[in-house]
């Protein structure tokens, strides 16, 4: 199990065409992905539970990935997501 | 893969969401408009959404998703799926979900190279998604 902590800097939050990309990254991986913000949380490889969250920016949210590919993952939706987040805390990968 | 077929009573409904559609999804899935009538006026016909499933199987579709924006698209639906050859007819599913929110999430669903029953769910998930307060 890997998580990371992020903080959505994109002043737009999270639209309709990068939550897109996002749920087509995550969906390359075998591990169950899940994307948490507040006490909501969605499977990261679908889309109405990803744009159901309603991210806003400087929103807080978490990502996790359980399974064998689990930080290869978590990095690859990091890169993904790029600018529009900051890591605000972190224990692997 | 899976395509999109999107049927409205506005073609230029239909053309604006396929637009859409691409930009979030990626140009990889197939997807064919069926908007207005014959002859350029409001309304649904049953030989355009007929040659728009035929479109989408020809483009390298495996399964198609209908996709319509009001229930009354569904009788030219009907007739258009009643004209279709029977092999084409079987790889066919026709979805209850809202046109715009269905289309984006069962594009992105398709682009990812799920089949049509998780496809077909993920539209129908689009009913619950919620937009505004109000």
């Amino acid at each position: 199990m890997a998580e990371v902590r992020l903080s959505v800097l994109d002043p737009a939050g999270l639209h309709a065409r990068p939550a897109a990309q996002f749920v087509r990254t995550a969906s390359r991986f075998q591990s169950d992905i899940v994307l948490g913000i507040g006490d909501k949380a969605a499977n990261a490889k679908s889309l109405v539970g990803i744009l159901g969250l309603t991210i806003r920016p400087g929103a807080q949210v978490s990502l996790t990935a359980d399974g064998p590919d689990a930080d290869a993952a978590l990095s690859a939706l990091l890169d993904e997501l790029g600018a529009a987040v900051e890591r605000v805390d972190g224990t692997n990968p | 893969m899976v395509g999109l077929v999107l049927v409205s009573h506005s073609a230029g409904l239909a053309e604006g969401l396929r637009e859409m559609v691409a930009q979030v999804a990626g140009d990889d899935v197939p997807v064919a408009t069926a908007g207005g009538t014959d002859d350029g006026r409001l309304g649904t016909s049953a030989p355009r959404i007929a040659q728009a499933i035929r479109a989408t199987l020809a483009a390298g579709a495996d399964d198609v998703l209908v996709l319509v924006d009001l229930g009354s698209a569904v009788l030219s639906l009907e007739l258009a799926l009643d004209e279709l050859e029977p092999a084409d007819r079987s790889h066919v599913r026709v979805s209850d979900a809202p046109l715009v929110e269905g289309a984006v999430v069962a594009a992105v669903q398709a682009s990812v190279g799920a089949g049509i029953d998780e496809v077909a769910d993920a539209a129908l998930g689009a009913r619950a998604m919620v937009k505004a307060a109000g």
